[in-house]
C-alpha cells in the first residue's frame, strides 16, 4: 500500500495533470480510497441524513453514534443525523409535495423499503439521484444476493442499508407444537381469532402466494386474486384477528396472539425476553426486504457516496450491526463480529444462511405500485 | 377577535381551498393531475365507503353518550365538591394526556389482555360476545375512543358547572324542591352550555378518528379515518382522499346542525 | 328559571335512622362515582408507572421482566428522547398560551356582537374540528412550501409545527371558552363601566377573573392536543422531532422504559405544581384570615 498523498501533494499532481481539478482524473491511477482517505476533499460539508429511529449505532453514554463519529474524523464531512423516517408512506406522503414541484426535501440521504414500492415509484417519478459509483468502491462489499433487485438492477439508485426477513412468528407453548406454513395460519381452527397478518402487502399476500406455489417477483392478476380470496376467508371467519405494523409484537409477547407473520429483527428482540418464542421461513418460502439508502433530488450525491462508501468497509459494517440486529448486507461484516460479538455473528436472524437467503423471495416491484392491487389489498384489510 | 380569525383564515382556510380544489382534481403522481369538475370523486367516495362513514358516526355517537355518563359526575364533583382543589383535579383529569397515546395504549392491551384479569371476569360472569375477548372488537375501539376523549368532556362540562351559584340551589332547596328536581330544573339546564361543548368536542373528532380502530380493531371496525389514512397514504389518491374528507365533515356537520337546533343554540352559546 | 313546588315530605318521615342512613349513602354516591371515573382515568397511566420499572432484555418493554431503577437513573439514554421532549413542550406551552388567548378573545367578540356573517363564522370555528387530521397535516404543509410574498419559504420545523398547533387549537378553545360565556352576565360589565372603569380594566378586573376556570380549562385542553398530536405534527415538522414523533418512529424496533419514566415525570411534575399551587393558596388564605 503506497503512503497516502498529503494535500499540497495531491493539489501539486493535479496542477501538473491536464485539465481542471475533476475527482475522476484525479482518480485514474490511484486507489480511491486512499485518495479520498488522504485528500478529505469534502471536508467542512454537511451530509443531511434522514433514517429509522435506532437504526444506527449508538453509544448509550456519549449519546452519539461511534459510526458517525469516525465517519467526520476520516472525511471531514459532518453528519446532521435525524430520525424521522418512521413509516415509508407516511414518509413518502411527507417529501413528494415538494419533490413533484421540483424542489428539494433538505436532505442528502434518506432510507427506504423496497418492499413499500416506493423507492421503484421515485425512481420512475425522476425524483431520486443516481449514486456516484467512483466514489464507491467498497460497493464490491454487497452481499452478491443484493446486487441485482428487480426495480434497481444496477444499482444505480440505492444502496441497501440493512434487511429483514419476514416468516412465521409462534409460541410453541400457545400453539402446541411448531407452525412452519402459512396453510396452519389461515386453515388451523385451534388458531381462529389468535393470527395476525401484516399492513405490508409484500409481505402478506408474498407469503401467501409462496404457500399457494406462486411466485410472488412475477404477479399475476389471477395469482394475486388467489392470494386474497383465501385472506378474504380468513378475514370473515374471524380467523385472522387483525392486521397489523409490528403491533404484533406485543399481542405476540403476552400471549394474545399466537402465530403471526412477524419480522425476523422483532424476534431477535422478542426472544430476549421470551427465550421461548420462534421464528420459522415458512416451508414454502419466506419474503425478505430491504430498507435502502437513496438519495433525493437535490441531496448532495458526492457527500452520500461517500458515506455509503464509508458504511460498507465490513469493520463499519459491524459496528452498526452489533446495534440494529437486522440483516446486514455488506459481506465481511460477520466475520468482525465472531471476534467482537459472537452471539450476534451466530444468530441466523442477523446473519442468515445461504440456504435461507435462497429461501426468502422479493416481491415484484411493480406490482407493489399497481393501483388496482393496492386498492384491492386495502379493501381487503378494511379501508 | 380580529388576530384569532385572522390566523384561522389563513392557515385553515385557504389550505382548505386547496383541498377542495385537489378535490375535484384527477390523475396520480405519474400522469400529473388534472382540474376537472370531477365531481365522481365525491360520489365514489360515498359509494364505496358509506359503510365505514356510517360506522364511524355510531362509534362517535355511543363513545360520547359513554363519556358524559362518566364524565357528568366527575365533572360535578370537581366544580361543586373540589374547593381549592378544583385545579388540581383538572390538571389530573388532562394528566394521562402527558404520556403519549401509544404508550397509554399499551398499558390498555396489557389490562384487557386476552390472558389478564379483566377478561377472566368477563368472561366468567359471561358478558362476553363471539369472539371471547375484548381486544380486536368494537367494544375495545368505543373504549378506546371514549378514554381519549374524556378530558375534552370532563373540561367544558366543569367550566359550566363550575360557574352555577350556588345559592339558585339553595334556593330551590327553600323552596321545597327535592335533590333531584333541583338537579333537574336548575344545575341540568344551567349546565346545558357545557354539556353541548362537550359532545361537540368529543363526537366531532371522534368520528374522524383512525388510530383506536388500527391498533384496538379489527377490519371490521375500520372507521372513515382508516380509509382516509389508507388512500392518502397507501394510494396516494389524494383528489379520493380529499373528496372523502369533505364527505366527512359535511357528514359531522350535519350531525352537529340537527343536534344544535334540536338543543337550540342561542341559548347555549351566548 | 324557577322550580316548580312539590309538597315537602311529612315530617314524620324525616329523621328515622333508615333514612338518615340512605342519606350518609348518597352523600357518598357522587363522591365514589367521580373517584371510580378518576381511576378508569388512571388505570392504564398506573400500568405505564409500573412499567417505567421494567427492566426488559430486548429492546420492546411489552412484558415485566424485572425491576430495576436504572431506567430513572438515565431517563435520557435514549439519544433524542430529551431533545425531542423539551420540543414538545415548548411547542406545547408557546400554542397553547397563544391559541388561548386569540380563542378567548374570539369567543369574547361573538359573544357580544350580533353582526352578520357571525353564523358563518360560528360553523368556521367547527370546521376544523371536523377535518380528519391527515388531510388537515398535508394542506397546511402545502401552504407552507409555497413561496410567500415578503417571506420567502418557510423553514419547516419549530416554527411550522407551532403554526400549525395553533391554528387547530383555537377552535377547541373557542368552543370551551362559549361554554362558560353562555352563563356570562353582561349586567356585571356595565355596572363596571357605570362606575368609571374603561374597556381594559374592566375585561382585567371584571371579565377575566370571570371566565377564568373556562379559560384555564380551555388552554388545558390546548396543552394537551399539542403535546400529544402526531398526524399533523408529523407533516409540517421538517426534520425536527417531537416527543409523539420520536415515540412512533421508534416503536418500529423499540420501547425504550424511559418514554415511561418521562411521561410519568411530565405526569406527576405537573401535579407537582398544581399541588404546591393549592397548598400556597391555602397558606395565603390562612395568614389573611389570620391578620
Amino acid at each position: 500500500m503506497t503512503a497516502p498523498m498529503t494535500r499540497k501533494q495531491l493539489l501539486r499532481r493535479a496542477a501538473a495533470g491536464a485539465g481542471a481539478l475533476t475527482l475522476p482524473g484525479l482518480l485514474s491511477g490511484f486507489d480511491p480510497a486512499e485518495v479520498l482517505a488522504a485528500g478529505k476533499p469534502f471536508a467542512g460539508k454537511t451530509l443531511r441524513f434522514s433514517n429509522w429511529p435506532l437504526y444506527i449505532d449508538v453509544n448509550e453514554k456519549s449519546k452519539q453514534h461511534p459510526s458517525l463519529q469516525q465517519f467526520t474524523k476520516q472525511t471531514g464531512i459532518k453528519v446532521a443525523y435525524t430520525e424521522d423516517i418512521n413509516d415509508n408512506a407516511q414518509f413518502f406522503g411527507k417529501i413528494e409535495g415538494p419533490l413533484s414541484r421540483h424542489q428539494g426535501v433538505g436532505r442528502d440521504l434518506v432510507v427506504m423499503t423496497d418492499s413499500s414500492g416506493l423507492p421503484a415509484r421515485m425512481i420512475q417519478l425522476g425524483w431520486l439521484e443516481k449514486l456516484d459509483k467512483k466514489l464507491i468502491p467498497n460497493i464490491k462489499n454487497l452481499q452478491p444476493t443484493q446486487r441485482h433487485p428487480s426495480w434497481d438492477p444496477q444499482r444505480n439508485y440505492s444502496l441497501p442499508w440493512q434487511s429483514g426477513m419476514t416468516g412465521i412468528g409462534f409460541d410453541p407453548k400457545k400453539t402446541g407444537g411448531p407452525v412452519n406454513t402459512v396453510s396452519e395460519l389461515l386453515d388451523n381452527k385451534k388458531l381462529k381469532g389468535k393470527v395476525t397478518f401484516l399492513t405490508e402487502m409484500s409481505d402478506t399476500i408474498g407469503l401467501v402466494m409462496l404457500d399457494n406455489g406462486d411466485d410472488p417477483s412475477k404477479v399475476t392478476n389471477k395469482t394475486f386474486n388467489r392470494a386474497v380470496q383465501r385472506i378474504q376467508k380468513a378475514v370473515n371467519s374471524g380467523q385472522i384477528r387483525q392486521f397489523t405494523g409490528n403491533d404484533y409484537a406485543p399481542l405476540l409477547a403476552k400471549g394474545d396472539v399466537w402465530a403471526c407473520l412477524a419480522w425476523s429483527g422483532d424476534m431477535v428482540q422478542l426472544q430476549a425476553d421470551h427465550p421461548g418464542l420462534k421464528w420459522v421461513q415458512p416451508t414454502r418460502g419466506a419474503m425478505v426486504w430491504t430498507d435502502n439508502m437513496l438519495i433525493p433530488k437535490g441531496g448532495n450525491v458526492q457527500l452520500a457516496s461517500t458515506y455509503m462508501n464509508f458504511c460498507y468497509q465490513p469493520k463499519i459494517a459491524a459496528e452498526i450491526e452489533d446495534y440494529v440486529n437486522y440483516i446486514c448486507p455488506v459481506v465481511g461484516a460477520d466475520k468482525v463480529l465472531r471476534k467482537t460479538d459472537p452471539d450476534v455473528a451466530k444468530n441466523t436472524l442477523i446473519f442468515p444462511t445461504q440456504k435461507m437467503f435462497k429461501n426468502a423471495h422479493q416481491f415484484d416491484a411493480k406490482a407493489s405500485q399497481n393501483a388496482g392491487y393496492k386498492a384491492a389489498f386495502q379493501k381487503l384489510i378494511g379501508a | 377577535m380580529g388576530p384569532g380569525l385572522a390566523v384561522l383564515l389563513l392557515f385553515f382556510v385557504v389550505p382548505m381551498y386547496y383541498l377542495a380544489h385537489q378535490s375535484l382534481e384527477t390523475g396520480s403522481l405519474e400522469v400529473g393531475y388534472t382540474f376537472k369538475w370531477a365531481w365522481h370523486n365525491y360520489s365514489d367516495a360515498i359509494s364505496s365507503n358509506h359503510q365505514q362513514l356510517l360506522r364511524s358516526l355510531s362509534y362517535a355517537a355511543i363513545s360520547t353518550g359513554i363519556a358524559v355518563v362518566v364524565s357528568y359526575p366527575l365533572a360535578y364533583w370537581i366544580a361543586f365538591r373540589g374547593g381549592r382543589w378544583k385545579n388540581l383535579f383538572l390538571l389530573l383529569v388532562i394528566a394521562p394526556f402527558f404520556v403519549t397515546y401509544l404508550i397509554r395504549t399499551l398499558a390498555w392491551e396489557t389490562i384487557l389482555a386476552d390472558g389478564g384479569p379483566v377478561v377472566g371476569v368477563l368472561r366468567w360472569l359471561h358478558v362476553l360476545g363471539g369472539d371471547g375477548r375484548l381486544l380486536a372488537t368494537s367494544a375495545a375501539v368505543i373504549a378506546g375512543i371514549t378514554y381519549n376523549f374524556m378530558p375534552f368532556m370532563v373540561l367544558p362540562l366543569y367550566a359550566s358547572l363550575e360557574q352555577i351559584d350556588v345559592r339558585l340551589l339553595d334556593a330551590a332547596h327553600d323552596l321545597y324542591a327535592s335533590r333531584r328536581l333541583s338537579f333537574l330544573r336548575v344545575t341540568l339546564p344551567l349546565s346545558l352550555p357545557g354539556l353541548f361543548a362537550g359532545t361537540l368536542l368529543t363526537f366531532i373528532p371522534a368520528a374522524g378518528d383512525f388510530i383506536n380502530a388500527q391498533l384496538l380493531g379489527t377490519p371490521k371496525q375500520y372507521m372513515i379515518g382508516n380509509v382516509i389514512q389508507s388512500k392518502f397514504l397507501e394510494l396516494t389518491d389524494y383528489p379520493q382522499a380529499a373528496a372523502l374528507s369533505f364527505v366527512l365533515m359535511a357528514a359531522i356537520l350535519l350531525v352537529v346542525l340537527v343536534y344544535a337546533r334540536i338543543l337550540g343554540t342561542e341559548r347555549l352559546t351566548g | 328559571m324557577t322550580a316548580s313546588v312539590e309538597p315537602m315530605p311529612l315530617p314524620a318521615q324525616r329523621g328515622t335512622a333508615l333514612s338518615r342512613a340512605l342519606e350518609r349513602v348518597r352523600h357518598w354516591v357522587l363522591p365514589a362515582y367521580a373517584g371510580l371515573a378518576l381511576a378508569y382515568l388512571f388505570l392504564p397511566i398506573a400500568i405505564v408507572i409500573a412499567f417505567s420499572f421494567n427492566d426488559p432484555k430486548g429492546r420492546f418493554n411489552y412484558t415485566w421482566s424485572g425491576f430495576t431503577f436504572k431506567n430513572w437513573a438515565h431517563p435520557f439514554a435514549v439519544p433524542g428522547i430529551g431533545s425531542a421532549l423539551r420540543i414538545s413542550l415548548e411547542i406545547a406551552l408557546i400554542s397553547s398560551v397563544v391559541a388561548t388567548a386569540l380563542g378567548a378573545l374570539m369567543a369574547l367578540g361573538m359573544m357580544r356582537h350580533r353582526f352578520r356573517g357571525r353564523g358563518l363564522i360560528n360553523t368556521l370555528v367547527f370546521i376544523p374540528m371536523t377535518t380528519p387530521e391527515i388531510v388537515m397535516g398535508s394542506s397546511l404543509l402545502t401552504l407552507f412550501f409555497q413561496k410567500w410574498p415578503l417571506i420567502g419559504y418557510w423553514h419547516l420545523g419549530f416554527g411550522t409545527i407551532l403554526v400549525a398547533h395553533i391554528t387547530f387549537n383555537i377552535s377547541y378553545v373557542v368552543v370551551t371558552v362559549r361554554a362558560r360565556l353562555a352563563g356570562f352576565d353582561n349586567h356585571v360589565e356595565e355596572a363596571a363601566h357605570d362606575l368609571g372603569a374603561d374597556g381594559w380594566t374592566t375585561f382585567w378586573k371584571v371579565t377575566l377573573p370571570l371566565i377564568a376556570p373556562g379559560v384555564l380549562a380551555a388552554g388545558l385542553l390546548a396543552f394537551a392536543l399539542s403535546v400529544d398530536d402526531f398526524v399533523i405534527t408529523y407533516f409540517n415538522s421538517g426534520e425536527t422531532t417531537t416527543f409523539p414523533l420520536f415515540v412512533w418512529g421508534a416503536a418500529r424496533v423499540a420501547t425504550p422504559p424511559q418514554i415511561n419514566v418521562i411521561g410519568t415525570m411530565i405526569f406527576v411534575v405537573a401535579v407537582g405544581i398544581a399541588l404546591t399551587n393549592v397548598i400556597a393558596q391555602g397558606r395565603r388564605a390562612r395568614r389573611i384570615a389570620a391578620a
